[in-house]
């Protein structure tokens, strides 16, 4: 009794058991089959089933081939595999295979084999199968965004490059190599800076130092050295790198290549320039032609046979004054109007530059009397910059001013050393700026003028490139008393910044 | 030189074209005064009737055209003779000063001594 007991309780279990195994069987998300040595169907799980669309009738007992279409078994070698799995109990690992049951759409498995060993012999097979195809689908998709964002990188005609902390280079797109002509292979091995002319180096230095401090992305223009040794002038755009726990782990950089944009500016420039001689042309032609009447009707004088030799030799000394007068003006024009193809700062004084520019105004603020009081410092004062550029804002400010008043006045230009930086103040007792157009008259196309006599430029170039100077300019004006416009450079002594 | 004729008046800030233009005037017999600027210029013809009268026209304190209004005033008879580097002969400012009478003619810089001589022997009372 207490055998068949403990007998009825062993098949209970057993049966629990069972029923517990293709519980588990059936609920795993995989399809399970036992094979045996014959090749045989001895189990199938649920989700081969459903997967295979077939019944426990018709696959229990069934031979391999009978359950499985040839075309896979013999593509995979699948028997062969099994057969090799049960004789020397090794698993097979980790294979791909498609299927394709009748009527559903293809499925990919990963599949292994394992052999089934009972008391040290190996009674068959199990062969597990998981469905990856959407795994699969998922894959292929992350690559085509993988392979979408590379091409987006690498179609871009900014240059996009990322580096590590260190600013040593990750990647280098296309176009960074159109432009310095450096392969991305090369430009690995390298820092961001051995790319940038030497001056660039501080301001890089800084940005990385600074990359996780700062909230915005930072701008820097600097200059990329190319491998044949010329130089480009690229805008940058640092932005810090963020892993997924938001630690920067590098900075992408975006640049974008200034040259052409430089040429316009330089185009620009050069109209200004062309626009400012034209308001200045019927100064400029007094001017020039005073000394030119002295000198003609000097030399008329010398063909008249009675004049004394006294006379002659005064004549002779008006020409020779005249013509150096009026080379000077047509010198002191030439420079100005010189078109400039360079951008290259050097040490310019500027009183020097202040009183040429200067002198240019004076034809024009003459005939329409004005009178300009100056005051320079005795020393000369050096600034870091581009001459021409500089030129053209004071050309702009001193043209601003005479023309604020065209019935004439007094253009105060005054030069001093405040605070280790250059303040050239200019003012006029013209009509003055009100308060609701002082804001405006940086912008771009903001003018007051008549439609023909203003570009609207001015002021936006002499903001833009006192700007690039690292200067300051300022405004402050009493409508019908005059305005003075301020601008602060910073001055160098001996090649040092003070 | 003939001392019935009226002087001829000179303004030019510029004591160069004076000393040119007396030469040049000083040889057809008429007898010059010298102005280098608009104010000048008004204060010799409170005193002297001047024969003609040329005149700069960019001047320091006033316009040469505004000092030829202020000189007509005077003498509506004076004939009066532009010097200029600063318009040309067919700027529309002189074609309309010349057709309203204002000026006699204009001269532009540099001239011909005989573009001077021939207005004086034109227009210059005697």
């Amino acid at each position: 009794m207490e055998d068949k007991t403990s007998i009825g309780e062993d098949n209970d279990l057993s049966k629990r058991y069972e029923q517990l195994y293709t519980m588990l069987l059936d609920a795993i998300p995989s399809s399970v089959l036992l094979i045996n040595q014959h090749m045989r169907i001895v189990s199938a799980n649920r989700n081969f089933l459903e997967k295979g669309q077939r019944t426990l009738v018709n696959t229990i007992g069934y031979r391999l081939e009978e359950v499985f279409p040839t075309i896979i078994l013999d593509q995979m070698d699948i028997t062969k595999r099994i057969r090799q799995v049960i004789e020397k109990k090794w698993p097979v690992k980790g294979e791909r295979m498609t299927y394709r049951a009748p009527g559903v759409p293809i499925r990919i498995y990963y599949y292994s084999i394992l052999p089934f060993t009972w008391q040290n012999r190996v009674e068959g097979a199990v062969l597990l199968m998981d469905d990856v195809t959407e795994q699969v689908r998922l894959g292929e998709e992350v690559r085509m965004v993988e392979r979408h964002l590379a091409s987006i990188v690498e179609s871009a005609s900014d240059l996009i490059l990322s580096t590590d902390r260190k600013g040593r280079i990750l990647t280098w797109n296309a176009a960074a190599e159109r432009l310095t002509d450096f392969r991305a292979a090369e430009a690995r091995e390298r820092c961001f800076v051995d790319f940038c002319i030497d001056e660039d180096h501080k301001d890089i230095y800084d940005i990385y130092s600074l990359i996780d401090t700062r909230k915005y992305a930072q701008m820097q223009e600097c200059t990329l050295r190319t491998s044949k040794g010329t130089f480009i002038p690229v805008s940058f755009v640092f932005s810090p790198m963020k892993d997924s726990y938001n630690q920067t782990v590098g900075v992408v950089a975006v640049g974008r290549d200034l040259t052409e944009r430089r040429k316009l500016e330089m185009e620009l420039h050069q109209a200004q320039k062309f626009a400012a001689l034209g308001v200045m042309a019927g100064g400029i032609a007094h001017e020039i032609r005073n000394p030119l009447a002295i000198c003609s009707s000097s030399a008329q004088f010398l063909q008249e046979e009675d004049r004394t030799p006294e006379f002659r030799r005064e004549c002779a000394d008006k020409i020779h004054k005249g013509i150096r007068r009026t080379s000077a003006i047509i010198e002191n024009l030439l420079k100005y109007s010189h078109p400039s193809k360079t951008t290259k700062t050097t040490l310019i004084n500027i009183i020097s530059l202040v009183k040429e520019t200067h002198i240019l105004v004076t034809y024009h603020a003459k005939i329409l009397k004005i009178e300009i009081n100056t005051s320079f410092p005795r020393q000369p004062v050096m600034v870091e910059g581009v001459a021409t550029l500089l030129q053209q804002v004071f050309m702009n400010l001193f043209l601003n001013a005479i023309n604020a008043m065209p019935t004439g006045g007094n253009l105060g230009i005054d030069v001093k050393i405040v605070d280790s930086r250059v303040r050239v103040q200019i003012t006029d007792t013209g009509c003055g700026i009100s308060p609701r157009e002082i804001g405006k008259i940086f912008d771009p196309f903001y003018t007051t003028s008549i439609v023909g006599q203003g570009t609207g430029l001015g002021l936006s170039l002499c903001y833009s490139i006192v700007k690039q100077h690292s200067g300051t300019i300022d405004v402050e004006s009493v409508e019908g008393i005059g305005s003075t416009f301020t601008v602060n450079l910073p001055a160098h002594y001996e090649g040092v910044e003070v | 030189m003939n001392k019935k004729f009226a002087p001829i008046l000179i303004v030019d800030d510029e004591p160069e074209m004076c000393w040119i233009l007396e030469n040049v005037i000083r040889k057809t017999g008429f007898a010059c005064k010298t102005a280098l600027s608009a104010k000048e210029a008004l204060n010799l013809a409170e005193n002297d009737q001047f024969g003609m009268a040329f005149l700069d026209a960019k001047l320091p304190d006033i316009d040469g055209l505004e000092l030829a209004r202020q000189l007509r005033k005077k003498n509506t008879r004076l004939p009066i003779v532009i010097v200029s580097g600063y318009f040309y002969i067919d700027d529309l400012i002189i074609e309309g000063v010349v057709r309203e009478g204002l000026i006699t003619a204009f001269i532009g810089k540099p001239f011909e001594h005989d573009e001077i001589v021939d207005v004086i022997t034109r227009f210059a009372f005697r």
